[in-house]
């Protein structure tokens, strides 16, 4: 019964984490621009956390770069479990054209777990509250 | 002014230090200086003529030779200064007594493709990550790169 | 004492991979380091491997703010090389683009700037009337950022007179709240106080830095790109360069607002002269060897490509110095003897594009080498409580 009722508010309200790992921006700011009045977001009790200590979703964009590696698994073992991670992006899948570059390793799943992948370049806001929302229904 | 002018004037106030002048494009100037004249060169060319503003240093693999690229601007054109220095023996004179905001781009010649830069104020690491192996310098023509086996999470292997 | 503070990676409003170690003397900022590397991509290395035409969809992503920025610079820098001249409408088509994606890059910085001094209302306002400019990039190419309307030798789609009606309109809308919100930036003497006397920068050490952009033109330096070495129709076109005196974030803040205006003007000029004709012309694959410099004004700052053929299809070089590189030793100036709760203002006041810079920023503190760990967060916490006790600067006064 307890269970239930935790089940049930981590899924009407996660807190989501942002991590930019050498990505061009445009993804960044569609997840910011998923707060603004249009898209709004935060109806849906989602919170942008500055820190991984309080948060449930990681949303990570940008290919994997070789300086990074470190600090996204540093990251993801600071999140508190149960954890999930979206890849937002076409780059965060599989490095969109900066596949063969030397200093990039591919997508986010070379170095973390990822739940949801989410498409495109930049993935439009809707389509980022999507998979948010689709997340939440694997809950 | 326009591009004639400054090419006189060029001409003029260098006299034996500038080598070839081209003027291929409008606004678009290339002057050819030899590496030991460079530093008495861009300080006329910033005192007198006001090219004060160095917009990037390029550098080109040439095979046998570095060229290096000075893009400057003033008010009316583009001016760019080439010099070359050997691969062989790749040290170049630093110009941030004359132009102190060029240190960032001298650093990043640094670490692309292996050129020393004398008298830099302050020579350490720029672009590439803390783990990069030394001797490795990725814009170098003849250096290449291998990538990793890349795991495809519940798929086959690439 | 001295002691380091790195400022770690993901940060709520800054959304690039930014470490900032500063070294403190009590509250004062000492030194200040950069370190880049983190949004380092190999760019140069990949763009040596693909054609001209891939090119510009490779040179399109190096920033999601400037994306038809860098592509433009490009592009300008290619058709040079290649010999071909786009028609007089694509030109048009092309710098319509630019102009929009000023409009839109400082609407997003205004946002941020407010978030960043605790108004986080203008924030939001500020972002929701970018959709309006967003609205109009989609309904002109497909897509909200990349807009992918560049070719070699024109652009590739073009606009029917029910969009350019539509854009008119719109833009008429989003002039109507641009006056209001300068009203009210004007009028809200703690918003002006905030940024009034932050960064520092003199004139002479703008020029000896190689400053670019509006922080360079905050402290008084008449440099825009359009105005000095114009490409595209910029030279029939009538606006001014906007600059200002005071030195400081309110400087460079109004030099943006003022920049936007000019941006609706230019707009408006070039829909309503728009000429007719074809969009595009055929562009040769390979290039003859040369070399090309191409510079444009970005929202930024100055934005130079320089490219080298060789008579392949090929580049044999391609070099990009994006603007935020060009402000980051003007950067490190302004934060030394700033105090600890102005970085978060100071860093965003020179519109930080960290992917096109690939950078990260480490301040060292002098005193003892402590080092503890601060987030973003928490260092905006600090400058509100600060400044909510600080008596408001009568004298601040909106300079427009």
């Amino acid at each position: 019964m307890f269970n239930k009722l935790v089940r049930w508010s981590r899924k009407k309200s996660p807190w989501i984490l942002h991590l930019n790992s050498g990505a061009c921006n445009a993804c960044d700011i569609e997840i910011v621009a998923a707060l603004t009045p249009r898209f709004d977001v935060e109806r849906f009790g989602v919170l942008l956390k500055a820190t991984p200590r309080h948060a449930d979703v990681i949303i990570a964009t940008g290919p994997a770069t070789r300086q990074i590696k470190d600090r996204l698994i540093r990251i993801y073992e600071q999140t508190p479990e149960p954890k999930f991670v979206i890849a937002v992006g076409a780059c965060a899948m599989s490095g969109c054209v900066y596949r063969g570059a030397y200093n990039i390793l591919g997508g986010i799943d070379q170095v973390l777990p990822v739940d949801v992948y989410v498409p495109g370049c930049p993935a439009r806001p809707d389509a980022i509250v999507e998979g948010v929302v689709k997340l939440l229904g694997k809950l | 002014m326009n591009d004639a002018q400054i090419m006189e004037r060029i001409k003029t106030l260098l006299a034996e230090k500038a080598g070839e002048l081209t003027n291929p494009f409008p606004r678009r100037l290339y002057l050819k200086v030899e590496h030991p004249n460079l530093t008495a060169a861009m300080a006329v060319l910033k005192d007198s003529l006001g090219f004060v503003h160095v917009s990037t240093i390029s550098g080109v693999d040439l095979g046998e030779n570095f060229e290096i690229l000075y893009h400057m601007a003033n008010e009316y054109a583009n001016l760019n200064v080439r010099t070359q220095i050997p691969k062989s023996n790749p040290h170049l004179e630093s110009i941030c007594g004359v132009i102190p905001g060029a240190v960032l781009y001298e650093r990043e010649l640094q670490d692309m493709f292996g050129i020393v830069v004398d008298h830099i104020p302050d020579g350490r690491r720029l672009v590439l990550p803390d783990d990069w192996p030394d001797g490795q310098y990725p814009l170098r023509k003849d250096w290449t790169y291998t990538r990793p086996e890349e795991k495809i999470p519940g798929g086959k292997t690439s | 004492m001295r002691f380091t503070i790195p400022i770690g990676p993901q940060h709520p409003a800054l959304k690039e991979p930014i470490s900032l170690r500063m070294t403190l003397e009590g509250e004062v900022i000492r030194d200040a380091d950069i370190r880049l590397g983190y949004n380092h991509r190999g760019l140069e290395k990949l763009a040596e491997s693909k054609t001209y035409l891939q090119n510009i969809y490779l040179t399109e992503r190096i920033c999601g703010i400037c994306s038809h920025s860098h592509s433009t610079c490009f592009v300008q820098a290619a058709e040079q090389l290649l010999e071909v001249e786009p028609p007089r409408r694509g030109v048009f088509l092309r710098y319509l683009v630019s102009e929009l994606e000023r409009v839109h890059s400082h609407l997003l910085w205004l946002g941020v700037a407010g978030h960043e001094a605790g108004f986080d209302s203008f924030f939001m306002y500020t972002w929701r009337d970018r959709e309006v400019v967003m609205d109009i990039l989609e309904r002109i190419s497909g897509n909200r950022v990349h807009y992918a309307i560049n070719t070699l030798g024109g652009v590739r789609r073009d606009i029917d007179e029910a969009q350019r009606q539509n854009i008119l309109a719109s833009l008429s809308v989003l002039r109507q709240r641009s006056e209001y919100y300068l009203k009210i930036g004007a009028n809200e003497p703690t918003f002006v106080a905030r940024l009034a006397g932050v960064g520092y920068l003199s004139k002479e050490k703008a020029v000896a830095l190689c400053a670019v952009g509006p922080t360079a033109r905050a402290s008084d330096i008449s440099r825009d790109v359009r105005k000095d070495d114009p490409y595209g129709m910029y030279a029939e076109v009538p606006f001014e360069v906007c600059s200002a005196q005071s030195c400081d974030v309110l400087g460079r803040t109004v030099v943006r607002v003022k920049e936007l205006m000019q941006s609706y003007n230019i707009i408006e000029f070039l829909l309503k002269n728009l000429p007719s004709g074809p969009v595009a012309v055929r562009a040769p694959r390979r290039a003859k060897p040369g070399e090309a410099v191409a510079r444009y004004e970005a929202p930024r700052g100055e934005n130079i490509h320089y490219l080298k053929a060789n008579g392949t299809d090929k580049p044999e070089r391609l070099k990009v110095r994006a603007p935020t590189l060009g402000n980051y030793a003007a950067t490190i100036e302004m934060l030394k003897s700033g105090f600890v709760a102005d970085i978060p203002l100071i860093f965003a006041a020179i519109d930080p594009c960290i992917c096109c810079a690939e950078r990260v920023v480490t301040l060292v503190d002098s005193r003892n080498g402590e080092e503890s760990v601060v987030p973003m967060s928490r260092l905006r916490a600090m400058a509100e409580e600060r400044y909510r006790r600080a008596p408001v600067k009568k004298d601040a006064e909106w300079p427009l």
